[in-house]
């Protein structure tokens, strides 16, 4: 990869040493939780919030580092091409645009195509999630200080960030499948083969990478996760304890997230025509989304009626099941197949 | 009392529904796994699109004729709201038994579509509504979500019909957002208003 090789060499450095930190305030927060659950108030709990705001700070850093890195991307990362090739391809683009209801821009040698990546990629998108996650946690425990309310957005936390540095660590290997895509770009090709080449990475460079919904559907549906993770912090508390207070708080994130949801969902209807034509409804990862968003809807008209007998041991027992629904839907794309799929 | 549990059952009806949509959609998704329908061509998975198309529809029915009760039930007296339905239902029926079930439901969907947008029209005119919450910008909100999410699936009928179905896409997008806000912020809003009302006045008499 010509002129990346010391940018993710420092990305990997000073991604690993991120990750030492997470860890080190994480294992921190966890020694807080049972102290806190003995005696709330007082110093422990006032370590704690100040751990959650370094965890907050830490995570902030490492997507700091990754804007940093997609800059460098943005910067060394170009489908050039030769000026015989590039006048084929656009002879080739053309007949191509011809056809079909979506385009695809004819190659500019002034300017040739670049990688614009957001910053939510791969193992990436742990990190946008998860920040987001902390910086709603530690609104919530400002805004609210009942002790199981608490502690839950701790352990949501510290269960966030081992995720983060133990399971899906963004800076050991940057972007793998991102650069394995891209890496032949880099070696000799026969014109042929570099004409095939082009046309592989060029179509998914406009239509995934540099596509203008990257920008909206995925973060809208990560700041839904991580509100929601809020609100299922909530639902508990409010089981458990059968305070208003939990209860306001989880509504005041159900309705955000379900506002993000939504959104988010809607915006990546006009991308999958786009992007997969008209192949893709009913894909799993489609019907798991659209079940999630049945059960949250479900949720906010059953939360209507919750003055009525019997009825707040349901509402919260479906805000439960939609953070459930929640965690199944991200992880469908794991094990069902489909255009979502991760492997 | 009789009201409210007039609006219970209705919501339960809704939940009911609803939950059968996502059993539905959990099912799909087991069966094209189970089915491996990721690797066959592209006409088989059009089918199987079809077939859970087909089967979403009763649900879908059902949920048009509870939305054709539950929105406007403070704007006209329940015996017209049945005599609507149970037409709406008969047509649908009627349609599908001519024309088949995709055509049935798209004039259901247009119907539907027109019955709450009089609602808005209603709402924004400042007819005296008593949505189950109350105030204004609630009643605007829930019209305008309810509103947007049938013009959405009416843009999903015009999909292959219509090259320029996104704008009804756009449309409902912007519907169910706006709706939305409105709904969930409408004391904020209010709230918003009445301080920017409070230092108008007090801006204009210094």
């Amino acid at each position: 990869m010509p002129d990346l090789g010391s940018a993710i060499d420092f990305y990997q450095t000073a991604g690993s040493f991120l990750i030492y930190l997470l860890l080190i305030a994480a294992a921190a927060l966890a020694v807080c939780i049972p102290l806190q659950a003995k005696q709330s108030g007082g110093l422990t709990e006032r370590v704690a919030y100040y751990l959650i705001l370094g965890i907050l700070a830490l995570l902030a850093a490492g997507s700091i580092l990754v804007i940093w890195f997609h800059w460098e991307i943005y910067q060394h990362v170009v489908l050039r091409l030769p000026e015989n090739l590039a006048h084929e391809i656009n002879r080739w683009l053309a007949a191509a645009n011809s056809r079909s209801s979506y385009t695809l821009p004819l190659y500019d040698p002034a300017a040739p195509p670049k990688y614009v990546l957001p910053f939510w990629l791969e193992n990436e998108k742990y990190l946008f999630w998860f920040l987001a996650y902390a910086g709603m946690a530690l609104f919530a425990w400002r805004r609210l200080s009942q002790p199981i309310f608490r502690i839950l957005l701790q352990v949501l936390l510290v269960i966030q960030v081992a995720v983060l540095c133990l399971v899906c660590n963004p800076f050991q290997q940057p972007l793998p499948r991102f650069f394995q895509e891209i890496s032949p770009w880099f070696s000799p090709l026969a014109p042929i083969s570099r004409f095939g080449l082009f046309m592989q990475l060029y179509p998914k460079l406009i239509f995934y990478y540099n596509a203008h919904y990257m920008w909206t559907h995925p973060p809208l549906l990560f700041m839904a996760y991580a509100g929601l993770t809020v609100f299922f912090a909530g639902c508990v508390a409010m089981l458990r304890t059968g305070e208003a207070a939990c209860e306001t708080m989880a509504y005041a994130h159900a309705k955000a997230s379900y506002l993000f949801l939504t959104l988010g969902m809607l915006l990546g209807y006009p991308w999958a025509l786009q992007a997969w034509g008209p192949n893709w409804w009913w894909d799993p990862k489609v019907a798991s989304s659209l079940m999630m968003w049945i059960v949250f809807s479900t949720y906010l008209h059953a939360r209507l009626y919750l003055s009525r007998k019997g009825m707040w041991g349901f509402v919260g027992g479906l805000g439960i099941l939609c953070f459930c629904a929640m965690l199944f839907t991200f992880t469908a794309s794991f094990f069902f197949p489909g255009e979502h799929t991760v492997h | 009392m009789r009201r409210f549990n007039y609006d219970l059952i209705l919501i339960l009806i809704t939940v009911g529904i609803l939950f059968l949509i996502s059993l539905l959609c959990i099912g799909g998704m087991f069966y094209f796994k189970w089915a491996e329908l990721q690797s066959v061509a592209p006409a088989i998975k059009m089918a199987f699109q079809e077939q859970m198309n087909s089967l979403l529809a009763p649900f879908l029915v059902a949920l048009l004729l509870t939305l054709g009760l539950c929105i406007p039930k403070r704007l006209f007296p329940p015996r017209w709201l049945y005599t609507f339905i149970i037409l709406l239902g008969l047509t649908g029926l009627g349609s599908a038994l001519v024309w088949g079930w995709r055509e049935s439901l798209f004039w259901m969907l247009v119907i539907s579509a027109a019955l709450q947008a009089m609602v808005l029209i209603l709402v924004v005119s400042g007819r005296r509504l008593k949505f189950l919450c109350e105030g204004y910008w609630n009643r605007l909100g829930s019209s305008l979500v309810h509103l947007g999410l049938v013009l959405f699936c009416l843009d999903f009928f015009l999909l292959s019909r219509w090259d320029m179905h996104l704008v009804i896409f756009w449309i409902s997008a912007i519907c169910i957002f706006i709706g939305m806000i409105v709904t969930f912020y409408a004391e904020g809003m209010m709230e918003w208003l009445r301080r920017r009302k409070n230092s108008q006045e007090f801006t204009d008499r210094q």
